[in-house]
């Protein structure tokens, strides 16, 4: 194996960083829109209504069933054919909001389902009306649940927007392939991104443990 | 769709490729699963520890990195790999650390009573796995493992970015083509399609994987089965794939 050049890693740094700061700034929006959304079609969802129960339950279907990067493709290369034509930054963001929103309605709903039928029984014999039932009561235990699979999709997006390289986002992994297709130091660049982006997904990860356990606080230590 | 039909030939060898790569990522996917679990399993501490390790590193890096890493760094090592078998070199590894993530959280399911009245009735180590522990195991563990191999198949769209020619890389050929000789892109067309055939293929894989887990279920009464499914959905939901 080749010996690694630091020097060339020190050059590249700022590249990398701007590059990091574009992946962060992607995730970060699509992250917001998909949680915001996510809340959404999952009251759609179970809001008993049919034909948006089955809309919602389709598109989360559909999503997850069809790979990504062809997602992306279609957002950025075909919507402009369908006369709706966006940046590759907010085609970024709307994809991995598309992708995200899929993964965050199953898991609220999952979560929706965790909670007993007792939690509604005892709330009527309270006498609490529904809006407070379902701020109160409802939306604390099932938000709950549903959080190790909801950061598992936050981190995910994050992940995800790597993937947003192949449409020309200039985000760190474009960054760094870009520079392997000019100087060819791939040992330097990849072991760079690999580092990179191994700290900011585990600090996110952990940062989500660390809600969970504060989360879980009432119900003793879990 | 005239379009779709003229280039049937062109798209149907981007199906077929993509069809090989699917198989090749399942197969080398499940081994690379078997190897890790044997891996994460072991006595031995350091082996333990790195399979472990090399388990959470390929769970935590965007897949994206890994194939293009594998597609960048394999030719130093002195291997010229096609972009086929470097990409479904990166995705079964990949693969193979979800898969093994699965396996092991579907026989550590399975009681330790179970393996001590194996070893009581003189089962060996193997004969205790594939007679006792893995036919309990497998409720568990066909519904998690059915979802990766649809992300298996999701993931080898990834070739397009190295160069494979699968079907995406057809798809963006043909609106390369057609753009450059007719005007005006059919690109929502094409990859609306491609969008349907991938989500027929992941809903049959699906619908075939629901099959096996109902085959496993047999031997429960109707109550138990239920109650081993609810623990591999739950399961399901705490170990899914990461991308």
């Amino acid at each position: 194996m080749t010996v690694i050049d630091w020097g060339y890693i020190l050059a590249a740094f700022p590249d990398l960083m701007r590059g990091l700061g574009m992946t962060l700034m992607v995730s970060l929006l699509a992250i917001l829109f998909s949680l915001l959304l996510g809340l959404a079609g999952c009251a759609l969802r179970v809001s008993g209504i049919r034909p948006l129960s089955y809309a919602m339950r389709g598109y989360v279907e559909f999503i997850r069933g069809t790979p990504y990067l062809v997602q992306i493709f279609f957002v950025f290369y075909g919507l402009p054919s369908l006369g709706f034509t966006l940046s590759i930054f907010w085609s970024g963001v709307l994809a991995l909001t598309i992708w995200a929103s899929a993964f965050h309605i199953e898991s609220f709903r999952a979560g929706l389902a965790s909670v007993g039928r007792e939690m509604h029984d005892a709330s009527a014999s309270l006498g609490l009306r529904r809006l407070p039932h379902a701020l109160l009561v409802v939306a604390p235990i099932a938000l709950r649940s549903a959080l190790p699979s909801t950061l598992n999709t936050v981190v995910g997006t994050i992940k995800n927007s790597a993937y947003l390289q192949a449409i020309g986002l200039v985000e760190l992994t474009f960054v760094a392939v870009d520079r392997i297709a000019q100087d060819f130091r791939s040992t330097e660049m990849f072991l760079s991104i690999c580092v990179i982006y191994l700290v900011v997904i585990l600090g996110v990860s952990a940062l989500g443990h660390r809600l969970e356990r504060r989360l879980n606080r009432p119900y003793g230590s879990r | 769709m005239d379009l779709l039909f003229e280039y049937r030939v062109f798209l149907l060898s981007g199906l077929i490729e993509t069809l090989k790569m699917s198989a090749v990522v399942a197969l080398g996917g499940t081994f690379c699963a078997i190897l890790l679990t044997m891996g994460i399993t072991a006595k031995p501490r350091l082996l333990n520890r790195a399979s472990y390790a090399l388990v959470e590193l390929l769970r935590d890096l965007p897949l994206m990195v890994t194939v293009l890493l594998v597609y960048f760094m394999l030719p130093m090592t002195g291997l010229g790999l096609n972009p086929f078998w470097s990409c479904c070199l990166a995705i079964s590894v990949w693969g193979g650390a979800n898969g093994a993530q699965i396996l092991r959280a579907g026989l550590a399911s399975v009681g330790k009573g179970q393996r001590e009245t194996a070893a009581a009735f003189g089962f060996g180590p193997v004969k205790t796995l594939l007679l006792v522990t893995l036919p309990q195991a497998m409720p568990v563990i066909v519904p998690p493992y059915v979802g990766l191999l649809t992300a298996l198949v999701q993931a080898t769209s990834l070739g397009a970015v190295v160069g494979a020619q699968e079907l995406l890389r057809t798809g963006q050929v043909l609106i390369e083509q057609t753009t450059i000789m007719q005007g005006g892109s059919p690109a929502y067309l094409v990859y609306g399609s491609i969008l349907v055939v991938y989500f027929t293929l992941c809903t049959l894989i699906s619908l075939v994987g629901a099959r096996i887990e109902r085959h496993f279920l047999k031997p429960y009464s109707a109550s138990s089965g239920a109650l081993a499914e609810d623990r591999a959905h739950e399961i399901d939901a705490a170990i899914s794939v990461r991308t």
